[in-house]
């Protein structure tokens, strides 16, 4: 079966669109039904985030879109062209297209919402249109199930700004709960709609994976109930069916803060990755830039999880190898352009020369700006670096990580020394979470030296007091892998100093440490008891009952989703986790939203002050996205 | 491919619903409704007779709408817009054109060379109107945008309205060119694999005129065929004839050869012109509508920033506002050259004055 590509998916549904939903032309044959080609394009500011990381400008001009408007922006009259509407189903929007209807803007409206319209806003729609009398020009009104933002062809986010701020809120209503919970299962039931599959939701006990998991089955079941559906072409027999792992952001707090040392999350962490976009900051070589980053930049795709000074060298490498191609070009067209004479070999050789020359001056072009773009983003992101000593940075928190080490200079070090306090603070929660009981001494130690640096504690003191409540958290994921691997050497070797064999093997086996995500997800995959993950929920939509299915294993696709905050590090991790797999599973990994680091100690700390907890300066509180 | 939810049926209904309502809403609030003639027919209004009317009016209403939801009527569209439907349908004839032929271009055995010429010509005729349709559209957006700034001028508000208008049209062009880019780079290929046939027919029969005693003793027919059929020939001729009609017939052969030879040169070098003529096309004429497309695209681009910055700003043509920035800027290091200019001389006058008043003070000091 043919791999779940949600991206793939999700751009041919908004081609069909764009195409108003008319069934594409065989390959082969003219397209000829088309009469209305030139159409406009209406989005409101979701859409537009929607759309973007899919398409461009000329993609969209490709399938015949003039124009793109956003629906707040006055606009005026085409009298001839057919418009086509893509939007969130909220009242505004619908106000804003029955008011377009009413004016005349458009010669038709194809209406799309980007999820399912209720049926009181239906009728508003319906009512203003007929009171106006221009019911007749809304050709068509379609729930497309797309409410959700695919970065790549396996990472979705919701876009659902500050869920883990709403969701931990000890002064939230339940109301509002409820309601964010109800619009995640709503984003899920569009990601899972679109993908065409019914899986198999699990999620632990107790905390909103479990909220979210039962809205999400209660959905799915209505759904189901209606014939047809929109599962009902599905021709996955249920041994396919995919499993849906829904997780919490405190069941591994650790990832969210972290530094770490591969490009594509340290772009992220220092420089802000929106939507596959970079904004380079205004400097003195020109203007602020944006970039793009996504799947048509080669070198991103083949080294953003490398580490750093890799990435240095890699585009040294490129550089030099163009720099070569260049002179081959000239070296090859700079004699035959002189005189054309009618010499047989040399004269056939140099036109075939200068053809292949004038073809692939585009393509060295491309490459030259390619490698321009990362040497500036390179430059920048070293500035960053040695400003803030961000290697050290990682280096200890790596440490403290994995091996369950730390030298209290070091620490001491950082914290008084380079680093914005941003950074400071992270390292201060890593140090709390990569310890069960620090030694009051040094936690007092740490403390003094955060309130030197005039650091914000009320994250801080938030994670000390959830980590005293909560027993679930699994604070120090290193420590049972490695117990895993302790056993494992102790049953071969005897009387060998343990850790250097663990050190060792460790860096045999996986390039990074085991995140607790990873190994939970793998074992719900292999669906073999397992003490971790025995006690998780389990809700099967298809089941005759709601909890009465049994179905656990081995899945071979995996749906992994993570309420309040995702992160590329988690990304990478299930990706190499699929690809390291016999045979190759896939997964897709979703959040509410992709947070980094910074992002995420911001919304720490606004949980710390509203639960009163706070000290020092006073933070404001964030506006992730 | 029913992902989607089609809710066009829902929405009908809703409208018929909502219709109903209406009407009833409006029968049922006649107390005092703004009629025309209340002041002649004042209390006839609450005639049963007259709401029944109004009644049977309302279901011709409903009527009317659900009947516009079946039947749609086809708005008319603008002349711009029938001429761009026009041109797109050109450029797919010429696309179903090079796919029809395609096979018999590119193959070496089904055409002659005269057919292949002859579809060249014809597909260049066929792009050069569409470009010439594309160019009259181009020029009509041109026209109606002079227009409308002439009757802006004159006083009338209608520009700021057509704007949106004339950047769909200009997309609706840019479009156009983007597609018949496409055709002709499709084309473009066929016709360099053409070439890469003719210059694998010319280069190995430089390699025959290099090694003169393979003898060509066929036509020129395939060249694989024709140097493993000339060297097993060669082999046999040598080994059995007797030695005085050998040399007899190698002279023939040496002056057959060699005019031979000479007609290939020529044909050769003949190939060899054409080859660079045909290239030069080639690139000329996707070249040319590769530029086309980026002239329409940059004027739609300052269109679009235009739009997204203010419709205002926008309505002058770029250049316009161009000339104008540089007016300005003019202006500008002019006045400053004058202040410059006044602020140096008054500097020297009292430079003067100065020097003129110690000269005095200085002479009277020492008498």
């Amino acid at each position: 079966m043919a791999a779940l590509s949600l991206r793939q998916k999700q751009l041919d549904l908004i081609v069909r669109m764009l195409h108003l939903n008319q069934p594409p032309p065989p390959p082969g044959t003219a397209a000829e039904q088309e009469e209305e080609v030139y159409k406009i394009l209406v989005l409101d500011s979701f859409c537009l985030s929607l759309l973007s990381p899919l398409l461009r400008v000329a993609d969209l001009r490709k399938h015949g879109v003039t124009l793109f408007f956003p629906i707040d922006k006055p606009r005026q009259q085409v009298p001839d062209a057919p418009a086509v509407y893509f939007l969130r189903p909220t009242q505004a929007n619908a106000d804003r297209v029955a008011a377009d209807a009413a004016a005349a803007l458009y010669a038709t409206f194809h209406l799309n919402f980007s999820s399912a319209l209720p049926r009181p806003l239906l009728d508003r729609l319906a009512s203003a249109a007929a009171a106006a009398g221009s019911a007749h020009r809304v050709a068509r009104l379609a729930d497309q199930y797309l409410d959700f933002v695919s970065l790549e062809d396996n990472l979705f986010s919701l876009a659902h700004p500050r869920s883990y701020v709403a969701l931990n809120d000890p002064r939230a209503a339940d109301a509002d709960i409820e309601a964010l919970v109800d619009a995640i299962a709503l984003g899920l039931f569009c990601v899972v709609a679109t993908l065409g599959t019914v899986p198999i939701i699990r999620c632990a006990r107790g905390g909103p994976a479990e909220m979210v998991a039962a809205a999400l089955d209660a959905r799915l079941r209505d759904h189901l109930l209606a014939k047809p559906n929109l599962f009902t072409e599905a021709s996955a027999a249920s041994f396919q069916r995919p499993v849906l792992c829904l997780f919490d952001r405190n069941f591994e707090l650790s990832v969210g803060i972290q530094h770490d040392w591969s490009y594509r999350p340290l772009v992220h962490d220092v420089l802000g990755l929106n939507l596959n976009k970079l904004k380079m900051p205004a400097d003195k070589s020109g203007p602020a830039k944006t970039y793009d980053l996504d799947d048509s930049d080669a070198f991103w795709v083949a080294n953003s999880w490398s580490p750093f000074p890799r990435v240095a060298e890699e585009i040294e490498a490129q550089l030099a190898k163009y720099k070569q191609d260049v002179d081959e070009v000239n070296q090859r067209t700079g004699g035959g352009k002189d005189g054309v004479e009618f010499d047989g070999a040399d004269l056939i050789g140099n036109t075939k020369h200068l053809m292949n020359a004038v073809s692939s001056l585009p393509e060295l072009t491309e490459r030259k700006k390619m490698i321009d773009k990362h040497t500036n983003i390179a430059t920048v992101l070293l500035g960053h670096i040695k400003e803030r000593s961000l290697d050290a940075y990682c280096d200890c928190e790596n440490d403290m990580l994995v091996k369950g080490t730390v030298d209290r200079n070091t620490l001491l070090g950082l914290l008084r020394g380079k680093g914005t306090k941003e950074d400071k603070l992270r390292l201060a929660v890593t140090y709390l979470l990569s310890f069960e009981a620090p030694p009051p001494s040094e936690l007092e130690q740490v403390e003094a030296a955060l309130r030197e640096s005039e650091v914000d504690m009320s994250a801080f003191h938030y994670v000390k007091r959830i980590k005293s409540l909560n027993t679930q958290f699994s604070c120090s994921s290193s420590t049972a892998s490695k117990s895993n691997i302790v056993d494992w050497a102790e049953k071969l070797l005897y009387g060998q100093s343990i850790s250097a064999v663990t050190a060792g093997v460790k860096n045999l086996l996986s390039a990074g440490r085991q995140l607790a995500l990873t190994r939970t997800v793998e074992a719900l995959m292999e669906g073999k008891p397992n003490p971790e993950v025995d006690n998780y929920l389990l809700f099967d939509p298809r089941a005759p009952r709601p909890g009465s299915g049994q179905f656990k294993g081995p899945f071979r696709e995996a749906i992994v989703f993570m309420i309040g905050g995702g992160n590329y590090m988690e990304y990478r991790s299930l990706m190499e986790l699929a690809e390291r797999s016999q045979p190759t599973k896939h997964v897709i990994y979703g959040a509410t939203e992709v947070l980094n680091g910074v992002e995420f100690v911001e919304q720490l700390a606004e949980l710390g002050q509203k639960a009163g907890l706070g000290g020092g300066s006073s933070n404001p509180p964030s506006s992730s996205q | 491919m029913s992902r989607v939810r089609d809710r066009t049926e829902d929405f009908k209904e809703a409208v018929r619903v909502a219709a109903l309502s209406h009407g009833y809403t409006e029968v049922s609030s006649t107390p005092a409704p703004p009629h025309p003639f209340s002041s002649a027919y004042g209390r006839k209004l609450n005639d049963p007779q007259f709401i029944a009317l109004r009644c049977v009016a309302m279901q011709a209403q409903l009527a009317a709408l659900m009947s516009s939801f079946i039947i749609r009527k086809l708005t008319p569209k603008s002349p711009f817009t029938n001429a761009a439907i026009k041109t797109l349908e050109s450029i797919r004839e010429l696309e179903r054109f090079i796919v029809k032929h395609r096979r018999d271009y590119v193959d070496l055995h089904r055409t002659t060379e005269q057919e292949r010429d002859n579809i060249e010509h014809e597909v260049g005729v066929f792009v050069k109107a569409c470009k010439e349709q594309i160019d009259i559209l181009k020029n009509r957006i041109h026209d109606e945008e002079k227009n409308g700034n002439a009757k802006t001028w004159l006083g009338t508000r209608d520009e700021s309205s057509r704007l949106d208008l004339i950047a769909h049209q200009h997309g609706v062009v840019l479009i156009l060119c983007e597609r018949l880019h496409s055709v002709t780079a499709q084309f473009d290929r066929l016709r360099s694999m053409r070439f890469q046939d003719a210059i694998n027919r010319a280069m190995p029969r430089k390699k025959i005129q290099k090694k003169p005693e393979i003898k060509p003793a066929e036509p020129s027919k395939s060249n694989l065929v024709l140097k493993s059929d000339v060297s097993k020939i060669g082999d046999q001729e040598v080994s059995t004839a007797p030695m005085r009609v050998q040399e007899q017939l190698l002279d023939d052969e040496t002056r057959a050869l060699q005019v031979e030879l000479t007609s290939l040169l020529d044909a050769v070098q003949e190939t060899e012109t054409k080859m660079m003529e045909m290239s030069a096309l080639n690139h000329l004429m996707s070249t040319h509508v590769l530029q086309q497309a980026q002239q329409i695209q940059y004027l739609y681009d300052q269109w679009d920033c235009g739009l997204c910055v203010s419709p205002v700003t926008s309505s002058a043509l770029s250049q316009a506002v161009e000339a104008t920035n540089n007016v300005e800027r003019g202006n500008k290091e002019l006045s400053q050259a004058i202040q410059r200019n006044s602020s140096s001389r008054t500097f020297l006058l009292l430079f003067f004055f100065v020097l003129t008043f110690s000269v005095l003070f200085l002479d009277w000091y020492s008498k």
